[in-house]
């Protein structure tokens, strides 16, 4: 059995790859394309939250804010000038989106690193201190990326759930021409989904800011480790992206302390037998 | 006589002929290391290209191309370094292995198809470089393998020796993207390259057609699987090292990218282009003195031929534009449409 920390870890990863995968299937449902650029937005939002704390002085939890409407709103740019330009309606068109958003990985990693520069920065704990439980000690600063987590779901949830622009939504995933029907902009609600799932990948990133190092290329494993959460969870499943995240990331930290580098080989065995056994992940609706 | 005059077929074909000859008289006139390695490289990363497009036209989207690259590269060094076998034999080892292995991997991955084929692909390529970075007594780990140069070949009086300077490399890369590009051309010409296009276009007709889907997708898998193990056997000897590294994910993203650039309707002339003009565009853009500003130019033409060509083309359909444009034919692309 791995120690307390080993599991508050994994705690901590799942609550990054949750938020990521979320707003990966929430693009997916509505505009049926996979985001790859989805990391780098994730490596925007700490950047973005990094300045805004340091050189402005603007509280983290304000800052976390404007990182996700900033990089939400980027990415609303990229679905209007780009993906929506290049995803033509045939079947090469979701083809082409992935050339697209792969091609826009290199575009923002070289942004970033000529605008931040190459060092790794280091965002000082943004709360101090340990909680101390006797046996175990975790820090406020990791006890603070769960509630903020946790805040992000919940809102979430309200969002999708209780409101008009939720019921709008969860439409056009359904029933995209129905919805249409009934007077509901498919266009406009998927510029609006890819804003919201930029913003959660920036909010992920600007969580994890005070944890991780930041430097330019820190989005990669994050999307691939999403991209997996999704394919245990089952593609355009909401609740199966929460668990697929939660498992990945508890798996991810209690089979490292096992097998140091080889966890990854574990993992990537299991989600290959997951996919031949139940194509659809666990969640998903069977394929055909 | 009436054939000799059929513009359509024969011109562009003879003037394509044509277009490799100042490749094939470079040499006479450089011999300059950073030139001919730019083409050289891009010959190789254009074979990967090619094995890309050819799974593509299945319909599959394969992200692991760069794995097979590298297990052609890991077959070749380990053999020439660790067991002291000559270059040749290995070098044809390194193709079979590979093709062996995409084999048996594609009979169980091809089972799912689409965007979750191309995430095992993505997985397989991350388990491939992990294996080569922890198996450390066969693969020496992250410090890699240092390969040495192909053998001389013995022709009578003089030999061709690679050791003393890169235009041998050069003329072999020539051989190498030729006899491939005959072979691939071939394959989309024949029946073989038929069925191909008919899974891709309509897997459901195809299957009721009577056509194995599974089958022909292992065969296609596998075709792409040896000539991208010539390929990275090649790139491990040129580079004379073979590292964890070299060939990850990044790469497998890179060959995609320079086949769709490149254009799909073609199984040939599309990689080429893509890679040429890609991969010297890349090495042109890294002697810029600012660091990133490499991957962002690249990044941004990426983008920008996706937006600004006409949708489903790629550069190589540039040249078909330009002769219906000079014979005033009306435009008509064929595109292979992919599931």
């Amino acid at each position: 059995m791995p120690p307390a920390g080993i599991w508050i870890d994994g705690l901590i990863q799942s609550c990054i790859y949750m938020t990521m995968a979320f707003g990966m299937v929430l693009v997916f449902s509505i505009l049926g394309i996979l985001n790859w650029t989805h990391g780098q937005f994730y490596m925007l939002g700490a950047f973005v939250v990094y300045y805004a704390f340091t050189a402005v002085g603007i509280p983290f939890p304000v800052a976390m804010l404007i990182a996700g409407v900033v990089v939400g709103g980027l990415g609303m740019l990229v679905e209007k000038l780009i993906i929506e330009r290049v995803n033509i309606p045939s079947a090469q068109g979701a083809l082409y989106v992935t050339v697209a958003t792969m091609a826009l990985i290199f575009f923002f990693e070289g942004a970033a690193s000529m605008l931040f520069g190459m060092q790794e920065k280091g965002l000082a704990m943004v709360f101090p201190g340990v909680l101390d439980l006797g046996s175990l000690s975790v820090s406020y600063q990791k006890i603070a990326v769960i509630i903020f987590t946790l805040i992000i779901m919940t809102a979430m949830y309200i969002m999708l759930n209780r409101t008009k622009v939720g019921l709008a939504i969860r439409a056009a995933a359904q029933e995209p021409d129905a919805a249409r029907l009934y007077g509901i902009s498919v266009k406009r609600t998927s510029l609006l989904v890819m804003g919201i799932g930029c913003a959660l990948a920036a909010m992920a990133g600007s969580i994890m800011a005070p944890v991780y190092a930041i430097n330019p290329f820190i989005g990669r494993i994050p999307m691939i480790m999403s991209l997996l959460a999704i394919i245990i969870g089952g593609l355009g499943s909401l609740t199966g992206a929460i668990v697929g995240g939660i498992i990945l990331g508890f798996v991810n930290s209690v089979v490292a302390y096992r097998l140091s580098y080889f966890s990854e080989v574990v993992l990537f065995a299991f989600v290959i037998v997951l996919l031949l056994v139940r194509p659809q992940g666990l969640f998903g609706t069977p394929l055909k | 006589m009436r054939r000799i005059f059929d513009y359509k077929t024969l011109i562009p074909r003879w003037i394509a002929v044509l277009l490799a000859v100042p490749f094939i008289i470079l040499p006479l006139f450089t011999t300059n290391l950073a030139t001919l390695s730019m083409i050289i490289l891009s010959g190789i990363w254009a074979i990967a290209a090619m094995g890309f497009t050819l799974i593509l036209r299945t319909g599959q989207f394969s992200l692991g191309q760069a794995a097979f690259m590298a297990i052609g590269g890991y077959t070749s060094a380990i053999l020439t370094v660790k067991l002291g076998w000559p270059f040749w034999p290995s070098f044809l080892l390194a193709g079979v292995v590979a093709g062996i292995i995409a084999m048996v991997i594609g009979s169980v991955v091809l089972r799912v198809g689409g965007v979750y084929f191309s995430i095992i692909t993505l997985a397989l390529g991350e388990v491939i470089r992990i294996v080569a970075m922890q198996w450390e007594p066969v693969t020496r780990g992250s410090r890699g393998l240092i390969t040495g140069p192909p053998d001389p070949i013995p022709l009578g009086v003089f030999e061709i020796n690679f050791a003393v300077s890169a235009v041998p490399y050069y003329y072999f890369m020539i051989v190498l993207v030729a006899v491939t590009g005959v072979i691939f051309w071939q394959i989309g010409r024949s029946r073989l390259g038929g069925t191909f296009f008919s899974i891709a276009a309509n897997p459901i007709l195809a299957e009721h057609q009577g056509i194995h889907l599974m089958k022909y997708r292992v065969i296609a898998f596998t075709i792409a699987g040896v000539f991208t193990g010539f390929a990275g056997s090649y790139y491990a000897h040129f580079l004379s090292t073979m590292t964890p590294y070299m060939l990850g994910l990044w790469e497998s993203i890179q060959i995609m990218i320079m086949s769709i650039v490149g254009g799909v309707s073609s199984l040939v002339g599309g990689p080429l282009a893509g890679a040429l003009v890609l991969y010297a565009l890349g090495i042109y853009l890294s002697r810029l003195p600012v660091y990133g500003i490499q991957q962002l130019l690249f990044g941004a033409a990426v983008v920008a031929v996706l937006l600004f060509m006409p949708k489903g083309t790629g550069l190589v359909d540039l040249w078909d534009k330009f002769w219906r444009k000079v014979f005033r034919e009306p435009e008509f692309y064929e595109i292979p449409s992919v599931e």
